[in-house]
């Protein structure tokens, strides 16, 4: 048997209930994504992107069609499962951080395992490998805002890669970094794909969707060219 | 992680922290005080006397003050008694008319109390000398007022035969207070001498020279007394306090009105319960301040930390999980409250008793404020219920946010 898709969407829609209209943010996604692959989202605001991460991710769930995750049917999974969808199966990395100024870097990156039952030494231990692996050791024990921009985001990575997630998604992750920056986290992420991770990435600029190894191109809530 | 939380917002945390802590030494203290004022009403009854006592009134049931009705106690009736469950013993009682002692140059009035060997009331109270016993004939067991009379001591007085002069007039002073018939001289031996806190005019005599000294007081027999007369009380004596009820009972079926300090007791109980109740409803309203006080802090945290409540969600925090990171917050509220409340109640008690002892240095009086460990432990716990129930809605609000929206909320 194949191991699953790690993205299988099927007449994928969300649609909300704006005043008496009805906006169709997803309106029938149909799409797949293979393990191992480096996907890029792209389309201009509006298009349905960052709702298709959204879906994916467990935040948010669809009005119509079917979405698989790793082989798992997200429809069928109450608000614990799916909570726990995304502390071990995704992992997610936002535009603004979204990183907790209370606590030290360390204990941001663990955290994603406090809600998984690991043990306190245990998931501190796991986060300053992860940290060392991305190479930010040193920036372990700081507070965020301490942290330059780049740092938060490969901070925010770390996070996103501690539960060992089957696909990891970025939604416009250079949105708020300098261009140095925004080439270093992309760099950062063509090793995480070398390393044969799944990674899918939302952006609206063309430069940085151009490392990936395919581009899904949206409008109007519909792909138009896989 | 909630404890971060609970240090970030310290003076909020600190303020409804120490509403939760008022409002439980309120309670501590309220309920500190009705029991303390209950243990110094139930210690002054026990002082009075044995709780598995029944005493039987010749009287019908329902017998109060002027409209008793009169009835008579035969051995008829002490037998039926005797095999009622629970009862341990029947002690039948006469009292002879009054009479004096005449004695050491001073007239003493007393009241010869025929009782059998090992009555309740002629029980470990001995100053000198012994109890009454099984065959004594002509003996008396006196108190210690009366024995200072006849002899230098009560100790002295042990052996000397003295005069009991039953009927007749008896006077105090040159008033007549009471007294029957045509007085009769009958000689007794002290046999014992008790504390005359007990009784200053009780003599202590076997039940059978009552008897014989009533009837000739009144030119009848002693059967025709037992009969005719009766007895002047019985003393019933249960297996156990708890039993008293069921005695009681028995007693009322067979005709006659009873009065047990059990009884009495259980009225002070019931009546206790009910001011206790109040005076903790008066602190429940303190609590209930400081229930709403933690509701509004907890409103105001969920409120603020909506964002982190998203980025919690986003990483894996189950809605069960966030609504145990907030009650936890609630409860920390809840513990440190009610432990510092305790503390607060107990050390305010305490400096009130010693303020009161301070007062009235000579009386030393009993503590009025007592806390129990059940009192303790119901106050900890009553301050943890609180805050988790006015944790509880905000709690839920926290949980039940959309991660997205909370992601959004700046």
């Amino acid at each position: 048997m194949n191991a699953p898709l790690a993205v299988e969407a099927l007449d994928l829609e969300r649609t909300y209930a704006s005043g008496h209209t009805t906006v169709a943010a997803l309106a029938g996604v149909t799409l797949a994504i293979q393990r191992g692959e480096f996907v890029a989202v792209m389309g201009p605001s509006g298009s349905g992107k960052s709702t298709l991460l959204n879906v994916v991710a467990g935040l948010e769930r669809p009005t119509g069609g079917t979405v698989r995750v790793d082989g798992e049917d997200l429809a069928r999974l109450d608000e614990e499962a799916l909570a726990r969808h995304r502390s071990r199966r995704v992992g997610m990395v936002f535009q603004a951080f979204n990183l907790l100024p209370r606590l030290h870097v360390v204990e941001n990156v663990a955290l994603p395992l406090a809600f998984a039952g690991v043990s306190v030494s245990e998931r501190l231990r796991r986060a300053r490998a992860i940290l060392e692996r991305l190479g930010m050791t040193a920036r372990a024990e700081h507070r965020t805002n301490e942290l330059s921009g780049g740092e938060l985001q490969r901070a925010a990575v770390a996070r996103a890669l501690i539960g060992d997630p089957a696909i990891l998604l970025a939604d416009e992750p250079t949105g708020n970094l300098d261009s140095a920056n925004g080439a270093a986290l992309i760099a950062l992420f063509e090793e995480l794909h070398a390393q044969s991770q799944t990674v899918l990435l939302v952006t609206h600029d063309a430069q940085i969707a151009a490392h990936a190894e395919r581009i899904i191109r949206m409008r109007d809530g519909r792909v138009v060219d896989v | 992680m909630s404890l971060g939380n609970y240090g970030r917002a310290r003076l909020r945390s600190a303020l409804t922290t120490a509403g939760v802590a008022i409002g439980t030494a309120l309670v501590v203290l309220l309920i500190a005080l009705a029991t303390g004022a209950e243990d110094n009403v139930r210690r002054s009854i026990f002082s009075i006397g044995d709780l598995r006592l029944v005493t039987v009134q010749p009287f019908q049931p329902g017998a109060n003050g002027l409209s008793a009705v009169p009835r008579t106690i035969t051995d008829d009736t002490v037998a039926k008694l005797k095999v009622v469950a629970h009862v341990d013993g029947v002690y039948r009682q006469f009292d002879a008319p009054l009479g004096m002692v005449v004695e050491g140059g001073d007239d003493a009035t007393i009241r010869p109390q025929g009782i059998e060997p090992g009555a309740p009331v002629d029980r470990g109270d001995l100053l000198a000398g012994r109890h009454l016993e099984a065959g004594d004939r002509a003996v008396a067991v006196i108190p210690g007022n009366i024995a200072r009379l006849v002899a230098p001591n009560a100790g002295a007085a042990i052996g000397r035969t003295v005069t009991m002069r039953v009927g007749g007039a008896v006077k105090l002073g040159s008033t007549r207070i009471g007294g029957s018939g045509t007085p009769r001289d009958y000689g007794v031996k002290i046999v014992g001498v008790f504390d005359e806190q007990a009784s200053q005019t009780s003599f202590r005599i076997p039940l059978e020279d009552a008897l014989l000294a009533g009837a000739e007081n009144r030119g009848l027999t002693a059967d025709a007394i037992r009969q005719t007369t009766g007895y002047s009380g019985l003393a019933v004596e249960a297996d156990d306090s708890t039993n008293v009820a069921d005695i009681v009972r028995a007693v009322q079926e067979l005709g006659f009105s009873s009065f047990s300090l059990k009884q009495v007791v259980e009225q002070i109980d019931q009546g206790f319960g009910v001011f206790k109740g109040i005076l903790a409803g008066i602190g429940g309203v303190a609590l209930l301040v400081a229930a709403i006080g933690i509701a509004n802090t907890m409103v105001m945290s969920v409120l603020e930390r909506t964002r982190e409540i998203g980025i919690m969600k986003a990483v894996g925090a189950s809605p069960r999980d966030i609504r145990t990171l907030f009650l936890a917050e609630a409860a920390y509220v809840g513990v440190f409250g009610g432990v510092l409340g305790l503390a607060l109640g107990l050390a305010g008690g305490q400096i009130i008793d010693r303020v009161i002892r301070q007062l009235n240095p000579r009386t030393n009086p009993a503590a009025i404020f007592v806390v129990g460990p059940d009192l303790a432990l119901g106050a900890l716990a009553l301050a943890l219920g609180v805050a988790l129930l006015a944790g509880f809605l905000p709690a839920r609000r926290a949980m039940r946010m959309s991660a997205l929206s909370a992601l959004r909320y700046e």
